[in-house]
């Protein structure tokens, strides 16, 4: 193997296979879909985001909260995450439209994200385990995110979004803990993760039972 | 290093004597005591390496026949598995605990001192001190508001509405809590969570204590 | 055959072809050095957060959840991959025997490189990564990396095209692969994951596809690449196999491209992708095992070596860790142990086990092959790379044993649903404290060699005419028993 053409191509065609097969040709399968729109109501599945959650995919983004929750739930055949409640069904392609790129995760020092929406729909749980993890989950090891919050001086009343505090971060007399924009748009977005609605593809079946939508079966499987 | 050499001097690099160059690059003694540069041998291929690739390239050939889901885009696992979990209606009130309700209340039923209520041990669950089962329906319905006084500690968190969950669901997550960390008090069924339901169904805003303080004991059957 | 001495003529070429490689090979292994300083420092910090969560907290530019991709991105970018370019550019240039021209613009690339990796951590550091594992940098900073990096391919490639003529080594197509490898997969994970992203989970498959194939196709074949070189010139002795060495080449270039997918097993893809990435990566077992089968062979009956040469004992600790690592990953990716192994810090002992005890151990022992032919003086001292040495081993030993058992026991937990989430926290907790303290014996040996390093560069210490090795060779029996070594060869010459 002395020739620089043999081995350039060589190199470059192999290579090229798993571009083609990991990189190419995924785009063209799963690079197009489409939300599912229910025949009934006609609500989009997933639903679309508010402008403060897409906002808060950035911050989401910015702070690396990826590298320790994940937002995937594997399917029965593989691991317990559904009887673990993770979700009541494995996630599938469709169920990540609403994110560029998509959070899947690799880690889950803290707990699986994909359904936080409905386990824990309290927007001021939200602010208050932000601003004090360990203290508003006693246990956890995630750092706090008070500097996605200002003290400012109490108003006339309090704010409504003025957060609790429990813990040693206390403000000042006289003072209160408000969420930035940034914490609002973070806890929209986790507010919006929600992959409870069922989607074709995701029945377990593996697709054989469709016959129309995008995803159809092109043929009959035996 | 060669024999007959010049000491070399302070600071500079050993010459390679050879009469004939004058321009002779100076050459260090780490090259001059390197061997060649390597080149491969002729060793054969082990058999029994032969034999492995053989074998895994059949099972690799298999496994992609049997687990690829005919390549379609739709189809997410390689085994046609129904992704409905069987699940046990004895473990439906644990389960739903853990994944609702354990994140404020805790694993245990001890809540967090001043934001969350406990739940061990706490008269709301058992339905003692004027408490009864239709107020703990109530608020896992449609959510609460504080204050509220628990065990003689004022909590002042919201709870949010779990109307979403089933009936079953509310009804096997009661029964849990009320006979767990201690707590010993009669089951709740699914048709009495039916009637608090319907009978809240106008319900819009979280309960306060004291609007839960006003809803009466119910009149007969599925739980006291 | 190589054995026996060379002539007084390649003798001459070599040094003139090291002269021209002295600046800028030079320059990528200082920058890689202050990197890994930076770069260990910031491991250190981030896995110490996971223990004291309050650790440094109120700043927005400490979180954990921005060191831990500084510390990923500067160890990958900064620290390997200039070591990496370093090793290689040496490692063609001194197997194609053709001198470096034009070395200002080399070094201007890597002046360009740094300022890339600089610019990518502040923008990470002050929020703007945009989470996708192995390429964090935000938008703007990656493009100076493509640019740092160009010249660099090019005049790999160019090298390789100018060769003289003759029998083209193993070496040299690891690092054609890698220097052509490296280009495709940046930029192509640029465009489809940060500058026109889809929507969608198929973001995911680019974004594993592009993070295993840096460790794989361009990490791992400078590796080996080194190891290839390394261990049959400071033994004097030919590689076993050449059939091998096609073998474990074109396989590696087959298979490890399409493991992507096993970082992801269980994620909302189809099933053929990932079962397609589950077969390529048991099939990894045959490009591993035939490099594993020549290093070994090619080793055999000289393991005393490892007594003397620093060269030696970290590269051959390098290649054994490779076999290692690329088993266990082999095994990690079959589903019913994946469904223990995933999410856990399982993976990132397995991810520390590659990159630190496979790649950066072996990229130290050509580091210390490498620096005294450029500089013309010995390392001053033997204490201090027997320090490095094992402090590095111990550190990713304990890192690696640690994070193995404790992943397993969070494993355990998370996948027990009648066991709460906090528990798998908690069994992990003294696990995470012990990697912690691992990450004090890195940091320590990287304080060392980086002293060392810079004294090599100063030229301080005593002047040595004598290789520096890591015992006596009078002192070891074997050494008396062994025939005496050829003029300037044998075992001094490392």
């Amino acid at each position: 193997m002395s020739r620089l053409p043999t081995l350039f191509f060589g190199i470059l065609a192999v290579f090229a296979t798993s571009w083609l097969g990991l990189v190419v040709y995924p785009y063209v399968q799963l690079g197009h879909l489409q939300p599912e729109r229910s025949a009934t109501t006609g609500a989009l599945t997933p639903a679309p985001l508010t402008s403060s959650a897409v906002a808060g995919e950035r911050v989401f983004a910015a702070n690396g909260c990826v590298y320790c929750h994940s937002q995937q739930v594997r399917a029965a055949w593989l691991s317990t995450d559904i009887e673990k409640g993770w979700g009541p069904r494995q996630t599938v392609a469709r169920d990540y439209l609403n994110e560029r790129p998509s959070f899947l995760g690799t880690m889950r020092t803290g707990p699986d994200l994909s359904n936080i929406a409905v386990r824990q729909p309290n927007v001021r749980w939200h602010f208050e385990h932000l601003y004090e993890p360990g203290v508003v989950s006693p246990g956890s090891i995630m750092p706090s995110f008070r500097f996605l919050f200002v003290e400012r001086p109490v108003g006339a009343t309090p704010s409504p979004d003025a957060v609790a505090v429990r813990g040693p971060h206390k403000p000042r007399a006289g003072y209160e803990i408000v969420p930035t924009q940034d914490a609002r748009d973070l806890v929209a977005y986790l507010l919006s993760l929600d992959r409870t609605q069922p989607l074709p593809e995701a029945d377990g079946t593996n697709g054989t039972k469709r016959t129309d939508g995008p995803n159809a079966a092109k043929e009959a499987k035996p | 290093m060669s024999e007959g050499e010049p000491e070399p001097s302070e600071g500079e690099f050993r010459d390679l004597a050879s009469p004939a160059e004058i321009d002779l690059p100076q050459v260090h003694g780490s090259i001059l005591r390197e061997h060649r540069e390597p080149a491969e041998g002729v060793g054969r291929v082990p058999l029994w390496f032969a034999l492995l690739m053989l074998g895994l390239t059949l099972w690799g050939a298999l496994y992609l026949a049997n687990r690829s889901g005919g390549f379609r885009a739709d189809v997410f696992n390689p085994v046609a598995a129904p992704v409905a979990v069987a699940e046990d209606p004895a473990t439906l009130g644990q389960r739903v605990f853990m994944r609702n309700c354990m994140l404020c209340h805790q694993f245990d039923g001890r809540g967090v001192p001043g934001q969350y209520p406990p739940l061990a041990g706490s008269e709301w669950v058992l339905g003692e001190d004027g408490h009864n089962a239709q107020q703990i329906v109530a608020i896992v319905l449609h959510g609460g508001e504080g204050p509220f006084t628990v065990k003689g500690d004022v909590f002042s968190g919201a709870m949010a509405p779990w109307k979403a969950l089933r009936d079953d669901e509310i009804a096997a997550v009661l029964t849990y809590v009320r006979s767990s960390w201690g707590n010993a008090a009669p089951p709740i069924t699914a048709e009495f969570v039916a009637r608090v339901r319907e009978a809240t169904k106008d319900r819009a805003e979280p309960w306060s204590e004291g609007e839960l303080g006003d809803l009466a004991a119910p009149a007969a059957g599925g739980g006291q | 055959m190589n054995g026996g001495m060379p002539d007084a003529e390649s003798r001459i070429e070599r040094a003139e072809i090291d002269r021209s490689l002295r600046g800028p090979v030079l320059f990528f292994f200082s920058s890689g050095v202050a990197w890994l300083l930076v770069g260990s420092l910031l491991g250190l910090l981030a896995a110490w957060k996971m223990v004291f969560p309050g650790l440094l907290d109120s700043a927005d530019w400490l979180t954990f959840g921005r060191v831990r991709p500084a510390h990923l991105n500067i160890v990958i970018y900064g620290w390997a991959s200039a070591v990496g370019m370093g090793v290689g550019i040496w490692l063609m240039a001194r197997l194609c025997r053709v001198a470096l021209r034009h070395r200002a613009l080399l070094v201007a690339s890597g002046v360009v490189w740094n300022v890339g990796v600089a610019a990518g951590t502040v923008g990470i550091l002050c929020g703007q990564s945009r989470s996708i594992e192995w390429l964090e940098f935000p938008g703007w900073a990656t493009p100076i990396l493509f640019l740092g990096y160009a010249l660099v391919g090019a005049w790999g490639v160019i090298m390789f095209r100018y060769r003289r003529p003759g029998h083209v080594y193993v070496s040299q197509w690891y690092l054609l692969a890698a220097f052509l490898w490296f280009p495709w997969l940046y930029a192509t994970a640029n465009i489809l994951l940060i500058w026109r992203p889809v929507a969608g989970s198929v973001v995911g498959a680019v974004n594993w596809w592009y993070g295993h194939n840096i460790l794989g196709l361009w990490f791992t074949p400078i590796g080996l690449a080194s190891a290839y070189y390394m261990i049959p010139k400071v033994l004097g002795r030919p590689v076993h196999s050449y059939y091998l060495a096609i073998i474990g080449f074109w396989a590696l270039a087959l298979f490890y491209s399409w493991n992507g997918m096993h970082h992801l097993i269980g994620g909302p893809f189809p099933a053929w992708m990932v079962s397609a990435s589950v077969v390529a990566s048991v099939m990894m077992f045959v490009p591993v095992i035939a490099v594993a089968i020549n290093h070994h062979l090619t080793m055999r009956g000289h393991f005393h070596y490892l007594k003397w040469s620093p060269t030696l004992r970290f590269t051959v600790f390098g290649a054994m860790t490779y076999t290692a690592v690329s088993f266990q990953g082999s095994l990690m990716a079959l589903p019913a142990v994946n469904n223990l192994t995933h999410f856990t810090d399982y993976t990132v002992g397995h991810a520390h086990l590659g990159l630190y005890g496979f790649f950066t151990m072996t990229m130290f022992g050509a580091m210390y092959y490498i620096v005294p032919r450029l500089v013309g003086w010995e390392w001053p001292s033997a204490r201090m790379i027997r320090w490095h040495f094992w402090l590095a081993a111990s550190g990713i030993a304990l890192m690696f044993a640690t994070l193995t058992l404790g992943g397993f026991v969070q494993g355990l937990e998370l996948n027990d649903p009648q066991s709460a989430f906090m528990s798998s926290v908690a069994v992990a907790a003294p696990f995470r404290f012990v990697r912690g303290l691992a990450g004090f014996l890195l940091m320590a040996a990287h304080l060392v060699f980086a002293v060392l390093f810079v004294r090599m560069l100063l030229r301080r210490g005593e002047r040595r005419e004598e290789a520096t090795l890591l015992a006596r060779v009078e002192d070891s029996a074997t050494a008396r028993t062994e025939p005496r070594p050829p003029e300037g060869g044998g075992i001094t010459a490392v």
